[in-house]
């Protein structure tokens, strides 16, 4: 467990929380050391912060949650799909991909999950002036 | 259409079923491929409940966020606010009260035996028994009615607050909820022995619908539907929150990994409700419930998460230093638990489909889109109501 601390920079702890930041160079290196302590994906959430935007990996590990965050610049980077370590991200890798118009290559199913093609507003949740805290 | 199947060519017929269907009580999309009565693959398609409410969220101060988080779904709602409000008291780093923590406590059990119960006839109306559905349904008002004497509504409960819960318990309920178990627990070791023993129901329930447990481990499967593949993990035994680290109760498994498995570990959870209830009424002590907690939260990032009767409820929450919060990701059980439709399905009869699919206990919604599958050509139309209503009446005065 020590080794997953030492990938990344562990920023937070928190009751029965870890929150770690890891650099994309080590992101497949520490999948693959979770996956050998046999984690299991709980969710994955984005955040828009400005020209970046944040994707945080929900782990659970035998009732710890490893939280691991990874800055992607906006349309810029590409980053690549979990599911072939991870089969379950299937479906929250599709909601990131419509939410936010991040493009992650090697998906199995890279369709829309709520929102229509036509009719529904293109990546809903990243920010825009006039929104809450946007001047 | 015809698709491979294993080594074979198979010649196959595409049937939409949803989102309008008399099987479901809720609404969903399954684009099934059959080949004569077999199931060959199925495809589901979700967001016919979209309703924009993590946007909603960011524009709205906490109080009101908490209001919007009840309404998500009308059977777990309880859950959704507890753990929103343990989301928030996560940010501001603060503990509520013990009386609160056992408050709290009764009202999610009580929710879990109210949901267990609508599961449970439910799965009798699909498989046609409609006699047990109903008297199911008429015990289900006695559990109904104790939750109205607790937080003052049958449906959406009100009790939640962030700090604590808004009313408080008398002696005079107490000793009502707990007359009210004695009947429940009877009735529920009555229903567990014709779930159990009845031929016609064993018959439609042993053998079909399997999802064996190296799937339900691959594809990160939560709550009753992995526990009855015998994978045994409950949120309320590894990561404890409110009470349950303070009671005595067992997580029951099962290896079945079939629809009788998934009835029998239900509902043998809920007698473990009943007497994880009766433990909170003993034990409870008097004290306050609520604490005063500010308008304004600090810069943070928390997450909590709970045990919903469908599996396991995560709210991952950001603040910004203002009153409303900067960003509220919610992941509902039934979201990953769609991905064990597809290995339950394939190779099975299309009539047990009804039954098959409600035995993960789906929570989804429903809007109003229609989708045309041309099955020639293999196009998805997507149409809105306006352009339905001029192919199907020929007018466009709507």
């Amino acid at each position: 467990m020590e080794d997953i601390m030492r990938i990344g920079r562990v920023y937070k702890r928190f009751k029965n929380t870890v929150w770690i930041e890891v650099k994309k160079a080590k992101f497949e290196k520490l999948l693959k050391e979770l996956k050998s302590f046999d984690a299991r994906i709980s969710s994955i959430s984005g955040y828009d912060n400005g020209n970046i935007i944040e994707i945080i990996y929900h782990f659970d590990v035998n009732g710890k949650l490893i939280n691991v965050k990874l800055r992607v610049e906006k349309d810029v980077y590409v980053i690549n799909s979990i599911t072939k370590l991870f089969p379950g991200a299937e479906l929250f890798e599709r909601e990131l991909m419509e939410m936010f118009g991040i493009e992650i290559k090697n998906h199995p199913d890279p369709r829309n999950l709520f929102l229509d093609e036509r009719l529904s507003p293109k990546n809903p949740l990243r920010k825009k002036i006039g929104d809450n805290n946007v001047r | 259409m015809i698709i491979m199947s294993g080594k074979s060519l198979k010649r196959c017929y595409s049937l939409p079923i949803g989102p309008q269907h008399p099987a479901f009580p809720e609404a969903e999309n399954l684009e099934v491929k059959v080949d004569g009565e077999t199931i060959v693959d199925v495809v589901v398609n979700v967001g016919y409940l979209h309703r924009g409410i993590e946007k909603a969220m960011e524009e709205r101060n906490y109080i009101r966020s908490l209001y919007l988080s009840e309404r998500i779904c009308g059977i777990c709602n309880f859950v959704h606010t507890t753990t929103y409000c343990s989301l928030v008291e996560n940010l501001l780093d603060i503990e509520i009260p013990e009386r609160a923590m056992y408050i709290r406590t009764i009202a999610l059990e009580l929710e879990r035996l109210q949901s267990h119960m609508l599961w449970a006839g439910i799965a009798g109306y699909e498989l046609g028994f409609d006699t047990l559905f109903h008297y199911i349904w008429r015990d289900r008002e006695f559990i109904l009615d104790a939750i109205e004497l607790l937080g003052g509504k049958r449906v959406n409960y009100g009790l939640n607050t962030i700090g604590g819960v808004r009313r408080d318990m008398s002696e005079d309920v107490k000793n009502k909820i707990g007359k009210i178990l004695k009947y429940i627990e009877k009735r529920f070791k009555y229903y567990i022995k014709v779930f159990t023993t009845d031929i016609t129901i064993l018959r439609r329930t042993e053998g079909i619908g399997i999802l064996e447990k190296k799937d339900a481990i691959k594809y990160c499967i939560v709550g009753p539907t992995a526990r009855a593949s015998g994978v045994d993990y409950d949120i309320r035994r590894i990561d404890p929150y409110m009470a349950y680290n303070m009671v005595d109760f067992n997580i029951i498994t099962d290896n079945g990994c079939d629809i009788q498995a998934r009835v029998k570990v239900r509902l043998l959870e809920a007698l473990e409700s009943i007497s994880i209830i009766k433990q909170c009424l003993k034990d409870i002590k008097k004290g306050d419930i609520r604490i005063k907690v500010p308008f304004i939260v600090p810069e943070n990032e928390a997450i909590s998460r709970s045990e919903a009767p469908r599996g396991e409820i995560v709210y991952y929450g950001r603040s910004n230093g203002t009153d409303k919060p900067e960003r509220i990701k919610i992941r509902t059980p039934t979201y990953i638990n769609l991905l064990s439709i597809k290995p339950m399905l394939v190779d099975e009869n299309l009539a047990d489909l009804p039954i098959i699919v409600m035995s993960i206990d789906p929570c989804f919604s429903c809007t109003d889109r229609i989708t045309i599958i041309d099955v020639k050509s293999g196009k998805r139309e997507i149409l809105g109501e306006q352009e339905f209503r001029k192919r199907v009446d020929g007018k466009n005065d709507y």
